[in-house]
């Protein structure tokens, strides 16, 4: 196993973040979904050694990771928070952490280079990080995870606020990274972006982990429950005529420059909203995130 | 590409977070501030310089003696440098070497790379000496050139002093920032404790006699300022001959070293141990 936790369990003073969890990860790529606040990001920084368990243990390649930074070369780690040196360029910023691998100015380069050509940055390389939209932070996050070529990656929500287009290159980078017998943890509160990179997923709520595995039967509980996601893009009256005539839209609402949709049926509406995106027939879209409260809701009925 | 597994040791990983680091700094909010109070002691000088110009008999006198452009530049030196900027610097700059890298939630991708946590704090602590002596040196130098033409020594016969003061304030910044990193890396309200301790502490026990004030770093560093201080009032003179003699130069640098490498260490230590958590 890649990762292994024993009965770990973190307080943040009198709040628990995560409950005297057990898991083992194996290679591969394995899903970590729950709702916000559920321990994701607890368990990740565990898991990439910022922080110290307050009881049980935790090991990653078979060694305790909490003051052991050896192993964090081994790790790429793409953080939630949406938080950089806004004054570098993406390339310098990619490039000074991998030189923290020790790997010299020349090559560190090279590398943040190629990385963030994976995630479709390099012609924005050269541009200052605090000019960079939503989206392209999310992807210069990524490619500093992934610059230094790590065994493990472990990202935490890595498409929040992708617009259609880059959301569905991540999720293929990220599927071909498993392919390639590397092991990503990845989290997301949205099962149908876990779903579309692995059947493996680690449910998680209220710091206890409730089920992993295939989760084929959770899935059909959220299916039954509605799905809202929220647009922001440059037409929305646009985009909401086009909706109006799919299957399984509920309701539709605008909201300042967005567009906030409520559906029956997920996986065909983020089919149709990516297809949009992708031709541009209906101006651009900037930035697609789901809110929780149908995943909290799924989470309330399990744990009853 | 290529894994890299080599492990980065300490001081070549420091220079790497002094690289990143060094141009945020310089740029921060902080350095503004920094250059709007290092402008405080230029005005000053300028509007000493002029009125020296417009009329001579308005120069300030001590003990019937009208003070010269030298002196005014000691004095100014002493009292606005040393025991002013330099340690309103150390407790900014040392307590938020860390602490800036947690608030603005970029702690991550440092302490996430395969190095010491020390070597992320010791990168910082020297882009913050690089940083503090890029601007303090230079407006030190200017206000050189302000005020000692005042009088009739020339400019040249200070230059040696100036100097020392240099040097000075280089070992005071290094010391301080030491000091101030560990309080930093250790205590929850690090820049009260740091205002306490240079303005409440330091010229509390400096003023009395007896040897608590070998507990401050104003006292090992007022033996480096090579400007004989004028006393100003016949209870400064009295308070003045209370004193044992200064420490030499030699025992003032090893006790400054001595206080930079201790407290460095054992803010690293520190910072090793320590947990951040990052507020949501």
């Amino acid at each position: 196993m890649i990762i292994a936790a024993d009965h770990l369990s973190k307080w943040y003073g009198q709040v628990i973040g995560l409950n005297d969890v057990t898991l083992a990860v194996p290679p591969g790529i394995t899903g970590l979904l729950g709702p916000n606040g559920a321990g994701k990001s607890t368990l990740m920084k565990l898991i990439t050694g910022q922080l110290r368990p307050s009881q049980g243990s935790i090991t990653v390649f078979g060694e305790p990771i909490w003051r052991n930074p050896a192993s964090y070369a081994r790790i790429g780690f793409c953080p939630e928070q949406d938080a950089f040196y806004e004054r570098m360029t993406g390339v310098e910023w990619v490039a000074a952490l991998v030189g923290l691998n020790g790997v010299d100015e020349e090559a560190a380069r090279a590398m943040a280079m190629r990385a963030l050509d994976l995630v479709d940055l390099a012609g924005e390389a050269r541009k200052k990080i605090g000019a960079y939209s939503k989206g392209m932070r999310q992807r210069v996050k990524l490619a500093q995870a992934l610059a230094h070529d790590p065994e493990l990656l472990i990202l935490d929500e890595p498409l929040a606020g992708m617009d259609p287009v880059a959301r569905r290159r991540t999720i293929r980078l990220i599927r071909e990274w498993g392919r390639a017998g590397r092991t990503v943890l990845v989290s997301s509160h949205i099962l149908h972006e876990i779903e579309s990179m692995t059947s493996n997923v680690l449910l998680i709520h209220q710091g206890r982990i409730l089920a992993e595995g295939n989760v084929h039967q959770i899935r059909d509980l959220i299916d039954e429950h509605p799905h809202t996601v929220y647009i922001r893009a440059d037409e929305t009256r646009a985009l909401a005529r086009a909706f109006l005539a799919e299957d399984g839209v509920l309701s539709l609402k605008f909201e300042d420059q967005a567009l906030v949709v409520q559906t029956a049926r997920p996986d065909a509406f983020y089919t149709r909203l990516t297809a949009m995106a992708a031709s541009g027939e209906l101006g651009t879209i900037h930035e697609v995130t789901s809110p929780d409260d149908n995943l909290q809701a799924v989470f309330q009925y399990l744990v009853k | 590409m290529a894994s890299v597994t080599r492990r980065p040791t300490l001081l070549p990983s420091a220079l790497r977070v002094f690289d990143l680091s060094l141009g945020q700094m310089l740029w921060s909010r902080r350095s503004l501030f920094l250059a709007l109070l290092l402008g405080g002691p230029l005005l000053l000088a300028a509007l000493v310089r002029f009125a020296a110009v417009a009329d001579p008999a308005a120069l300030p006198r001590i003990n019937g003696q009208r003070i010269g452009g030298l002196t005014l530049f000691g004095m100014m030196m002493w009292l606005l440098y040393i025991r002013f900027i330099v340690p309103v610097l150390g407790v900014f700059y040392g307590t938020a070497l860390i602490a800036d890298e947690v608030d603005d939630r970029t702690i991550t991708y440092l302490f996430a790379r395969p190095i010491p946590r020390a070597a992320v704090l010791l990168g910082k602590y020297f882009a913050y000496l690089a940083c503090t002596s890029l601007l303090v040196l230079p407006s030190l130098v200017l206000l050189y050139f302000l005020v000692a033409p005042i009088g009739e020594r020339g400019i040249g016969a200070g230059v040696p002093a100036l100097m020392a003061d240099l040097a000075t304030l280089v070992v005071g910044l290094a010391a301080y920032g030491a000091l101030f990193a560990w309080v930093g890396a250790r205590v929850k309200r690090p820049v009260v404790v740091g205002l306490v301790f240079a303005f409440g502490w330091e010229p509390g026990v400096l003023l009395f006699p007896g040897y608590l004030k070998q507990l401050t770093v104003a006292y090992y560093l007022q033996a480096l300022v090579p400007h004989s201080m004028p006393s100003v009032s016949p209870v400064g003179s009295i308070m003045q001959m209370l004193q044992p003699a200064p420490p030499s130069v030699a025992a003032s640098l090893a006790a400054l070293g001595a206080i930079t490498v201790l407290t460095l260490w054992l803010a690293a230590r520190a910072v090793e141990s320590r947990e951040y958590v990052l507020e949501p």
